[in-house]
């Protein structure tokens, strides 16, 4: 063959070549990049973080580049063919076909210049499929995760979530979380908040009863504590108070020394320095104490304004974790009692009277629990019990209680959806349909109550009594 | 076989008789170029040509100038309703011998000659059209019993009107079939006309000068018998005959809905030859697929029997096969439908 045809034959067959390989490859490509958006999207969907493994998805082209050149290379027409289009299109009039039997070198002064026939792709179609495919996939991968997450309505636990974070400041603020703990829990808290999702609420919910629960729990180990200290405090404090009146009522040293080492050793009970709540309290006058000449007046009045400000820390305390409704008003009530002084007038006449040391510490020990703490066969002051009159009415009143406003069930708003199955209770009762079920002619059973499902624990529960 | 083509200096010979040829035709007969290198490539293919046209357009002309160029012989038969078998091919008359005995003699008829002008074919009755069938295919005419070959060469140009419809009668398709070519006669433009009536007084015909000898022709179709077909040319050929077919594979959405009967084998061995000559009087070794695009219309125009839906929408069988010949791959390339291939040159 005339070697400037045969150089445009083999170009052209190159061209083809090319041109079957760019088509398949922009082909390949827009399903690719279809299908890995659709994986990024459905990963991010359904909870998956971001992940830079998912630019690698661009490797992906690099073997469809490879397969497409291969099924290009397949598809190439045969060689006879191209040379048949090629004499077509150069208008060689079978010339150069004619070689498949026989030398037409005789002929080839005869035919047109050469030329390479050009191949048109109208790409359009494909190249605008291959964008929308190419911006699908950065739109999934570049989306925000809230709109990535499309689907997933966020929990409505904002209140909720600011509530604890409160209640744990709080705990903070009032030492009884340390600073690690209270990071921690915050951090929780605002993880949660972030990534609470309506879709299935059960995994927030538990995590934010989990950390109610540890805030109750760190709350109440707190009040127990307070409650115990302050009732400690307040059998020191009487017993100061009693000590500083039997003072001036006379009381000799050597008592003054034993009911000051009583004091000490009502202090040293009381620990103040240990659990949760620090006590505050002079060393100095915790050493003076200690020793064998007990406390001057000064140094008295000055223990007892720190026992009345450990006293007032715990209450205050206490009513901040009440407010929070960390702790219920029983236990800050309890609390408060626990802060009263009892009339110490008898105990400082006996203090009074002692002469040369020769109380009863466990005697004094025994008045102050029973006083301060309730003690055993106490609780409180001893009262005379009467059976004469009846309980008076006069001046009673309910206690009053605000009941949260009722709303219509269209102002309901829908918090999440749970996926668990609910359960049954194990003492369901089935529905009675009316009153005349289960009636039998004659029977005498023609009456029978409907009772309603609220009732119906408290019914059985009622003739489970044993009978007397 | 790859010492059967031709080289140029073999070719040449051929190519210079046609180009004299058509130099001449073109000179007698003005403005109708394209028909007179399909008539010519019909003569070179040994094939019969149906020329169609209203009456005065040159039909006789044509078919005269060219047995006065090729120094064939040439009768003219004009056939009417009446016109019985033996009118044309011969018949038997009793004659008396010179011993005084009588015997039947075979009176040739007018279809012994090389060029028979059927003028107007289609007024013959069915009787004397059918009587052509042997003449055509076999070049022989067989009278009782008796086998007489025509003389050689042996063409059949025969006309028809294609308005007066009343008392003819319409050629059967095995008739048709056995047409190379149904040229269309259209009428020429005005300068043509202008240039006819200014130099024709009386319409008469200048007399050729230069004429082709008897072994002139012979040459040619001794050239014609070495024009190659590339085997891509035979399949495409193969292809388009084979698509003229309603449910074929290569069969065409038109094809489907329009035609009843397509092209049978022998207008795909018709194309061939008229591509060969196609190419001979392009002066090349070599079928192209151009030459088959360029002599396939005449070829099958005429063998295509299309269905009364097409009657309804007004599709010929022009139309169809022009719309056959532009939508069929060539070389079944199988190229994606988006990608397009454009000429080199």
């Amino acid at each position: 063959m005339n070697s400037s045809h045969a150089t445009a034959l083999r170009s052209f067959a190159r061209h083809l070549q090319w041109l079957l390989t760019l088509r398949l490859t922009v082909q390949f490509a827009t399903v690719w990049f279809f299908v890995w958006g659709v994986v990024v999207l459905a990963f991010r969907f359904f909870g998956g973080k971001d992940n830079p493994w998912f630019m690698l998805g661009i490797l992906g082209l690099i073997p469809l580049v490879i397969f497409a050149a291969w099924s290009a290379h397949r598809q190439q027409p045969a060689f006879a063919r191209m040379r048949a289009n090629y004499d077509r299109l150069n208008q060689c009039g079978g010339i150069l076909m004619a070689e498949e039997t026989a030398d037409m070198a005789a002929w080839f002064g005869q035919l047109p210049e050469a030329a390479v026939p050009k191949f048109h792709w109208h790409s359009g179609r494909a190249m605008l499929l291959l964008f929308i495919s190419a911006s699908f996939t950065a739109t999934a991968l570049l989306l925000p995760e809230k709109l990535a997450r499309f689907g997933h309505r966020p929990l409505e636990i904002g209140q909720i979530v600011q509530q604890l974070q409160a209640e744990v400041k709080t705990l903070t603020q009032e030492k009884i979380l340390d600073d690690k703990k209270s990071d921690d829990l915050q951090k929780q808290l605002s993880e949660l908040q972030k990534d609470s999702s309506g879709y299935d609420p059960n995994k927030t919910w538990e995590a934010l009863d989990h950390i109610k629960q540890a805030d109750s729990d760190a709350a109440k180990t707190a009040a127990e504590e307070a409650i115990q200290k302050t009732e400690s405090l307040t059998e020191a404090e009487t017993l100061a108070k009693a000590m500083d009146q039997a003072a001036e009522q006379g009381m000799d040293n050597s008592t003054a020394a034993q009911a000051a080492q009583d004091l000490a050793s009502l202090m040293n009970s009381a620990k103040l320095e240990e659990g949760v709540l620090n006590g505050q309290i002079p060393p100095e006058l915790l050493q003076s104490l200690a020793g064998t000449n007990g406390l001057n007046p000064e140094q008295m009045q000055k223990l007892l304004s720190a026992l009345e400000a450990n006293k007032g820390n715990f209450n205050s305390m206490m009513t901040n974790l009440a407010n929070l409704k960390l702790i219920d008003p029983a236990t800050l009530a309890k609390c408060q009692n626990a802060g009263h002084n009892p009339d110490f007038a008898g105990l400082a006449l006996y203090l009074s009277q002692c002469q040369g040391g020769k109380c009863d510490s466990q005697e004094l020990f025994t008045w102050l629990h029973k006083r301060c703490r309730g003690g055993p066969g106490g609780g409180g002051p001893e009262a005379p019990m009467d059976w004469d009159n009846d309980t008076s009415e006069a001046n009673l009143k309910f206690q009053e209680h605000t009941l949260p406003p009722s709303s219509h069930i269209e102002d309901a708003q829908m918090v999440g959806v749970s996926k668990s199955a609910p359960e049954l209770a194990k003492d369901d009762v089935t529905a009675q349909h009316g009153a005349l079920d289960n009636a039998q002619a004659g029977g005498g059973s023609g009456h029978a109550q409907v009772i309603l499902p609220e009732h119906r624990q408290a019914v059985q529960n009622f003739f489970k009594r044993d009978e007397k | 076989m790859p010492d059967q083509i031709l080289k140029p200096e073999e070719l040449q010979p051929a190519a210079e008789l046609v180009r004299k040829t058509l130099e001449q035709l073109d000179r007698i007969l003005l403005g109708r170029a394209e028909v007179h290198r399909l008539v010519l490539i019909g003569i070179l293919s040994r094939g019969h040509i149906l020329l169609e046209g209203l009456p005065g357009l040159g039909k006789t002309a044509l078919v005269r100038t060219i047995g006065q160029i090729m120094k064939l012989d040439f009768k003219r038969v004009q056939f009417t309703p009446d016109l019985m078998p033996g009118d044309v091919l011969g018949t038997h008359i009793l004659q008396e011998t010179a011993s005084g005995k009588r015997e039947l003699v075979f009176q040739s008829g007018p279809v012994f000659t090389n060029i028979l002008l059927a003028d107007e074919i289609n007024r013959a009755s069915p009787k004397t059209q059918s009587a052509m069938l042997e003449t055509m295919q076999e070049n022989s005419v067989t009278l009782l019993g008796t086998t007489r070959n025509l003389p050689q060469p042996f063409f059949v140009l025969a006309s028809q009107n294609p308005i007066e419809l009343e008392g003819t009668y319409p050629l059967p398709e095995a008739q048709l079939d056995r047409f190379l070519f149904r040229l269309l006669f259209d009428s020429v433009d005005a300068d043509v006309l202008a240039r006819i009536i200014s130099g024709r007084r009386r319409g008469e015909l200048p007399a050729p000068t230069w004429q082709m000898e008897r072994a002139d022709l012979e040459l040619l179709f001794a050239t014609m018998g070495k024009i190659y077909l590339p085997t891509p040319v035979a399949k495409y050929i193969a292809r388009l005959v084979s698509a003229t077919h309603p449910g074929g594979p290569e069969a065409t959405a038109p094809v489907n809905k329009y035609v009843t009967y397509g092209a049978s084998p022998r207008a795909a061995i018709a194309i061939a030859e008229a591509a060969r000559a196609h190419a001979l009087v392009s002066g090349r070794p070599s079928v192209g697929f151009e030459d088959v695009k360029v002599v396939a219309p005449p070829v099958l125009n005429h063998r295509l029997i299309l269905n009364y839906q097409a009657r309804f929408d007004r599709m010929t069988t022009s139309k169809m096969v022009t719309e056959l010949i532009g939508g069929l791959d060539e070389t079944g390339l199988n190229l994606p439908k988006d990608v397009e291939l454009a000429g080199g040159n």
